[in-house]
């Protein structure tokens, strides 16, 4: 202990060599980065081609591989999860409004504003059965949950049918919605309980054993309702309306658990997501582009993204590795998590333990008895009784670094203006200015050199973080630089864009002095009172 | 009381001969520190003036290598002879002049034989550098220097034979084998050789070698006829086979000395050498050139900083490069893997031999920064950490230096601006401030980097949070312009929260908290603007938080602006005073506001904050201002002004000092106690420990330290190492009660000169006064009254501003 105290009391280098750092940037007061927000955010961009209209419906299909079912002007497409490519059109009479995979995932039904629901096979061309009841335009289609022979849909006309696939009839017609029903949901525990939201502003319950087609349950929304989703628990339902999410218990008699008001505007689709550790969130999208994540047990938003289009509806895979945004434009936002090929690691682990095994015998082997133990090599793994040296590691140094190390400054600022990383050409000019060489090397700068300084100021010189040296240095450089740069084709333009830039940023600091000559005296009397 | 911070580069260091031990001269004392753990074992005391040459007595059998005595030469005019394992004093010759050199070469030469004759004839040759203070005046074209030899073995040596006259008292440089030696003047070098033999009265002999730069150190080749010499250019010169002619061996030649030879002034190449060769890679001053012991390679060293070695045959080198600080001096030990170099920021490096790796340092403290004239008077470089005795100093180096006061150690170095500093460099990036918080745990310091031609300067602001094992700080926050472009004139801390303030040149303070106080985790605490104030856009100069944190008062210019710091709230402005304030500091847990300012008018007034009203005020230029945390009581530490110090009747009471700390007590325009001190400009209060043991430490402007008890009556106590000196530049003070108050009772007289010997500085340990009138209060006027008298005496008092 004394021996270690002694080293560190008289450790310290007299001299050490710094590397030139660009200026740390302020960090956040709050963690941006949650363990919830990374899970989303994980998502990785795909393209998927634009679809023209607007992206009204979305479904995943409950079977691996999860194809995706995408309902966009008179057109349901399938893409498949893994590509996120188009494998399979089917063409509608009308705009299709909802979609919905049976629980196989071997067949889909889907309806149109004519009225007409149709059932398809997913790979077949042709409708297996066609359900003509609706005498409006049909809004919602969905399967029960492990039901295969049964469908429910909805429509303008206020009628909730629950069908017969196969005879192609109608089982109940269910009454009492006054107004368009626009969405529902079926519950995930009891292929025979429903429940469907209407522009009435409520919710209802069904039963479909229950013969008399009266309601079991009303919620009033309080705003005609855009979506409604069954918890995965089947107890409580959540239900969207105007620019709130709300959940309710229907266990617990039809009582409001939390609402949640960060959308600005109607919020169109609600969807259930599960995260890696099994928690579930509600997720919403809403007419102001904004996806956000809603953590209803802790009445919390976890999670909010931004995208640049009125979101119409949203669907995430049952695996959690897709999540897809349907835009009001036709754009289709589709993002993909790395998902590990458990089949793959099972393989290979066992590989591993096979080599494991070898490795041990060969490591039991060694001995500094046998010949081989004097045959170690370099990559030699050290065992765990082997006492490790640690070698220093090295500071590395940059070009430029190696190059200001050898007091060859122009050369050191060339360098570091070549890799286009500004916040380093400013650090390295800042280390100029403290050697006190910054106005030599721009003296003795060639043209083409001078050419790329000029281009990299026109470009920063307003950047904030960076105008207080640049500026000053842009002013600089035009004055010594002033014959070189006349008359010199190549730097008509940009002479011509670095006037530009500054313009506009004294046009910005003008209009910017104005809001605080506005805001300055409400500020006062704001502080007064 | 404690002293240190003296300086350990005055004079070369020596190893022991067993290389275990290093003697360094430092101030009065010699030190002996540790070789393999670089802290101090113990100290040679008894010069009274600066030791100026150590002689460790070499040994040249490996039995003698445990012996430990050395022979030491001081400017007090005396020569001492020591046994330093002890420490014991063994002899004492009163040479009667001050020496600035000395060397004794018979200790060199045959060391057996030397004893044996030392011991038959009682002869021991000295030759010393001494000043002839008989020639006093200065403008005088007389030669104060001379070289003299002295027989040591005598007990008393009246005056040597003088060799040579010269302006100035130069150092004499001997050769290993103790041949030769020689000192160099100008731009010639006079090299003597020994007179070998038991002659008595052999005369030495003298040769003269030139260049035409003046030339700054020389070295002699420890066996060949060798002599390397550097100039101010940085050359370094070798003159091989020197004195051949004139320094040949023989009796013959002795009677043919020649002393026309002697003077004709001529160029290098009529000298007395066989060949001369110009080595150059020094771009500045050499200062340091030594051989190796075995004379195969030649260390040379200057202002850059840079250890070079040369091959002697080939010319070849190798560098001990970045060391950041000039070097002084270079030392080989005994061990042939250890030697030392001496640079000039106070620090002693101990070096691993072939590899020239630094093993480990002896540090004192570092000199100041030299800072840009608009910080000048306004920079604080110096803080004090109260609880623990330690100081955090700013150094030339873009470092603080963390140092123990209270046991004169070196803590750490904390490197604040991430440069590499290279001595002679023209300085663009200065540390303008430090500041400690209360408990010491949050360090902020501010940098400012110089423009150039008008672009790219950048102050920044910087918090520290320290580590709790080792005494060490690391950064928590960077903040970029703080104040916009403007410079901060201030920083301090609250008292009891995490919450400092730092204000600016440009017109407003901010107000930063740590957030740590709300999410409870500590190691991602960062400090964060709460508020910002401004007054009229007037300049904030400096700024105090109350005793219990209540009250923040800020200077704008010349008012005192009194804030709530958590609300931001400005509840009053103070009077105006006639100059902008430089210093604020509350006295205390009292409602007292100390105000200093020392541009275009000195003053210092002390402010009552709950009658919004000045109580006193005096024409006194402040350097510094503290006061005791429980206490109302402060002490200021006042710099003499020059008219005092050369009006005749004043002039024997400062004594060439040019300071004085004033202790106050609340409100109470007489101060309680006064001391004199020397190096007041630059110079640092600040109260020490608690309210059970409080101390008062006094850093000087060139970083020498004082740590005493401001209340106790007791001449000084000593710490387990003592730590005295100092006092060839401080001399006692009484002379002026003295002359002011007629004679001192002779008892008292008596004691003043028993502790003379033992080295007192200040007056405080004494405190005269006090005794010398306690027991005959008829014939002196009560002590209150004496005090302000002297006081008034001293400085003119302005009449209280009654509201």
């Amino acid at each position: 202990m004394e021996e270690e105290l002694r080293v560190r009391l008289n450790d310290h280098q007299v001299s050490k060599v710094f590397p030139v750092k660009p200026k740390s940037t302020a960090k956040p007061v709050s963690k941006s980065e949650t363990p919830e927000s990374r899970y989303w955010s994980s998502f990785k961009n795909h393209s998927i081609p634009d679809l023209v209209s607007s992206v009204s419906a979305l479904a995943f299909s409950p079977v691996h591989p999860h194809s995706l079912a995408v309902a966009h002007s008179a057109t349901v497409s399938l893409f498949s999860s893994h590509s996120l490519s188009s494998s399979r059109r089917f063409s509608f009479r009308d705009v299709v409004s909802s979609v919905c995979f049976r629980s196989d995932g071997a067949l889909f039904a889907a309806c149109d504003l004519s009225g007409v629901v149709q059932v398809f096979d997913i790979k077949e061309r042709m409708a297996l059965r066609t359900l003509r009841s609706h005498s409006a335009p049909a809004r919602f289609v969905k399967y029960p949950f492990q039901d295969k022979l049964h469908l429910v849909s909805a429509g303008d006309d206020g009628v909730v049918k629950y069908w017969d696939v196969a005879g192609a009839t109608v089982i109940s017609d269910l009454l009492g919605h006054k107004d368009y029903v626009r969405c529902g949901d079926c519950s995930p525990v009891n292929d025979s309980m429903l429940v469907t939201g209407s522009y009435d502003h409520t919710v209802k319950l069904w039963d479909t054993r229950v013969d008399k087609s009266k309601w079991i349950a009303e919620i009033n929304h309080g705003l005609p309702v855009e979506d409604v989703v069954y918890l995965p628990s089947g107890g409580m339902i959540a239900t969207a309306g105007g620019n709130t999410v709300k959940v309710w218990d229907l266990i617990g008699g039809g009582k409001m658990v939390c609402s949640m008001e960060s959308h600005n505007k109607t919020v169109t689709s609600l969807c259930v997501g599960r995260m890696e550790s099994a928690e579930t969130r509600l997720v919403s999208v809403a007419l102001d582009g904004y996806m956000k994540v809603f953590d209803y047990g802790r009445a919390k938003v976890t999670f909010s993204m931004r995208f640049p289009a009125p979101l119409m509806s949203l669907g995430l895979s049952p695996d959690g590795s897709t999540r897809v945004i349907g835009g009001s434009n036709g754009m289709v936002f589709a993002g993909k998590k790395k998902l590990r090929d458990v089949v793959g690691e099972k393989k290979s682990l066992s590989l591993w333990s096979v080599r494991s095994q070898v490795d041990e015998t060969r490591r039991r082997a060694l001995r500094p008895t046998y010949f081989r133990y004097f045959q170690r090599g370099q990559s030699e793994k050290p065992s765990e009784e082997d006492f490790l040296v640690k070698e220093k590691k090295g500071l590395k140094l940059t070009r430029h670094d190696k190059l200001l190390k050898k007091f060859r400054h122009k050369e050191a600022l060339v360098s570091v203006l070549e890799e286009k990383k500004p916040a380093n050409v400013v650090a390295v000019m800042e280390e100029l200015v403290a050697r006190r060489k910054l106005m030599k090397c721009v003296s003795n700068m060639e043209e083409g050199e001078l050419g790329m300084l000029l281009g990299f100021l026109q470009r920063y010189c307003t950047v904030q973080r960076y105008s207080g040296l640049l500026m000053g240095l842009t002013k600089k450089v035009l004055e010594t630089r002033a014959e070189d740069i006349k008359g010199k084709n190549e730097f008509t333009g940009l002479l011509r864009n670095l006037k530009r830039e500054v313009n506009q940023e004294i046009r910005i600091q003008q209009s910017l002095l104005e809001i605080q000559g506005v805001i300055a005296p409400l500020m006062r009397i704001a502080g007064r009172s | 009381m404690i002293r240190g911070g003296r300086s350990y580069v005055t004079s070369p260091p020596s190893f022991s001969n067993d290389a275990k031990k290093l003697l360094v001269c430092t101030g009065n004392t010699v030190s002996v520190f540790s070789a393999a753990t670089g802290l101090q074992i113990t100290s040679l005391e008894g010069h009274t003036a600066l030791v100026t040459t150590l002689i460790v007595v070499p040994a040249s059998t490996p039995a003698q290598k445990i012996l430990c005595y050395c022979w030491t030469a001081s400017l007090d005019g005396t020569i001492r002879h020591w046994d330093f394992s002890g420490p014991e004093l063994l002899k004492t010759i009163d040479a009667q002049l001050p020496i600035y050199s000395m060397v004794i070469p018979s200790l060199l030469s045959e060391p057996q034989q030397i004893d044996k004759r030392r011991e038959l004839s009682g002869k021991l040759v000295a030759f010393v550098s001494v000043e002839d203070i008989s020639v006093v005046n200065e403008g005088s074209k007389e030669l104060r220097g001379h070289i003299r030899r002295f027989n040591l073995a005598k007990p008393r040596v009246p005056r040597g034979d003088t060799l040579k006259e010269t302006a100035e008292p130069e150092s004499i440089v001997i050769s290993p084998s103790g041949e030769f030696f020689g000192i160099r003047h100008k731009c010639k070098i006079h090299i003597w050789d020994i007179p070998s033999g038991g002659s008595r009265h052999a005369v030495s002999r003298k040769m003269t070698l030139h260049h035409t730069k003046v030339i700054n150190a020389f070295a002699f080749h420890p066996t060949e006829r060798v002599i390397a010499a550097g100039d101010v250019t940085g050359r370094v010169l070798i003159w091989r086979g020197f004195g051949n002619r004139k320094l040949a061996l023989g009796n013959q030649k002795k009677k043919v000395r020649a002393t026309v030879d002697l003077d004709n002034a001529g160029v290098r190449g009529e000298d007395d050498t066989e060949s001369c060769t110009t080595w150059h890679w020094h771009s500045a001053e050499v200062n340091v050139l030594n051989f190796s012991s075995d004379g195969a390679y030649l260390y040379s060293g200057g202002r850059e900083g840079v250890l070079v070695v040369w091959q002697l045959d080939t010319g070849k080198k190798k560098f001990l490069p970045r060391i950041g600080s000039p070097l002084l001096y270079f030392m080989w030990s005994p061990d042939p893997t250890l030697s030392s170099v001496v640079c000039a920021d106070n620090q002693i490096h101990l070096l691993k031999m072939p590899s020239m790796e630094i093993l480990r340092t002896i540090s004192g403290i570092k000199a100041p920064p030299s800072l840009p004239r608009m910080y000048e008077g306004l920079a604080s470089t110096v803080a004090f950490d109260r609880s623990s005795g330690i100081a955090a100093l700013c150094t030339e180096n873009y470092c603080v230096q963390l140092y123990n006061l209270l046991n004169d150690r070196g803590i750490s170095e904390i490197q604040v601006c991430e440069r590499n500093h290279q001595p002679g460099d023209e300085i663009t990036v200065v540390v303008t401030a430090v500041a400690l918080s209360l408990d010491g745990s949050v360090m902020s310091t501010t940098e400012v980097k110089l423009p150039e031609d008008g672009i790219g300067g950048l102050v920044s602001l910087k918090f520290w949070v320290s580590e709790p094992d080792s005494k060490t700080f690391t950064l928590s926050t960077i903040v970029y312009e703080p104040h916009r472009d403007a410079g901060v004139s201030a920083i301090a801390f609250h008292p009891t929260r995490s919450m400092a303030v730092s204000t600016s040149f440009g017109g407003d303070f901010k107000i930063w908290v740590c957030n740590s106080d709300k999410n409870q985790t500590d190691k991602d605490s960062s400090w964060i603007c709460h508020a910002v104030g401004s007054y009229k856009k007037k300049p904030m100069t400096a700024a105090a938080f109350s005793g219990d944190g209540t009250v923040l008062a800020v200077a704008a210019e010349n008012v005192i602006t009194l804030w709530n710091p958590d609300k931001n709230i400005l509840l009053s402005v103070l009077g105006a005073t006639l100059t902008p304030i430089t210093k604020l500091c509350f006295a205390g847990k009292s409602e007292f506001l100390v105000a200093a300012s020392h541009f275009p008018r000195p003053e210092l007034s002390v402010w009552n904050t709950s009658k919004l009203s000045i109580s006193w005020s005096y024409g006194l230029r402040v350097e510094a201002v503290t006061s005791a945390v429980d206490s109302s009581a402060f002490a200021v530490l006042a710099v003499i002004p020059k008219s005092f110090k050369t009006d005749k009747s004043k002039e024997n009471i400062f004594r060439g000092r040019d300071g004085a700390i004033l202790l106050f007590n609340g409100s109470d325009p007489k101060p309680v106690s006064i001391w004199t001190v020397i190096k007041a400009k630059g110079g640092s209060i600040s109260f020490l420990g608690d309210k059970s043991q409080l101390r008062l430490a006094y850093v000087n402007g060139s970083r020498e330290y004082v740590v005493f008890d401001p209340n106790s009556d007791e001449s000084h106590e000593r710490s387990a190492v003592d730590y005295d000196g100092l006092a060839g530049l401080e001399e006692t003070g009484d002379a002026g009660y003295t002359s002011l108050y007629g004679q001192l009772p002779d008892y008292d007289k008596k004691r003043m000169e028993d502790v003379d010997s033992l080295a007192t500085p200040f007056i405080s340990s004494e405190r005269p006064w006090e005794t010398i009138f306690s027991g005959s209060t008829l014939n002196f006027p009560p002590l209150q009254k004496l005090c302000a008298e002297f006081f008034e005496s001293l400085m003119e008092k302005r009449t209280a501003v009654v509201e």
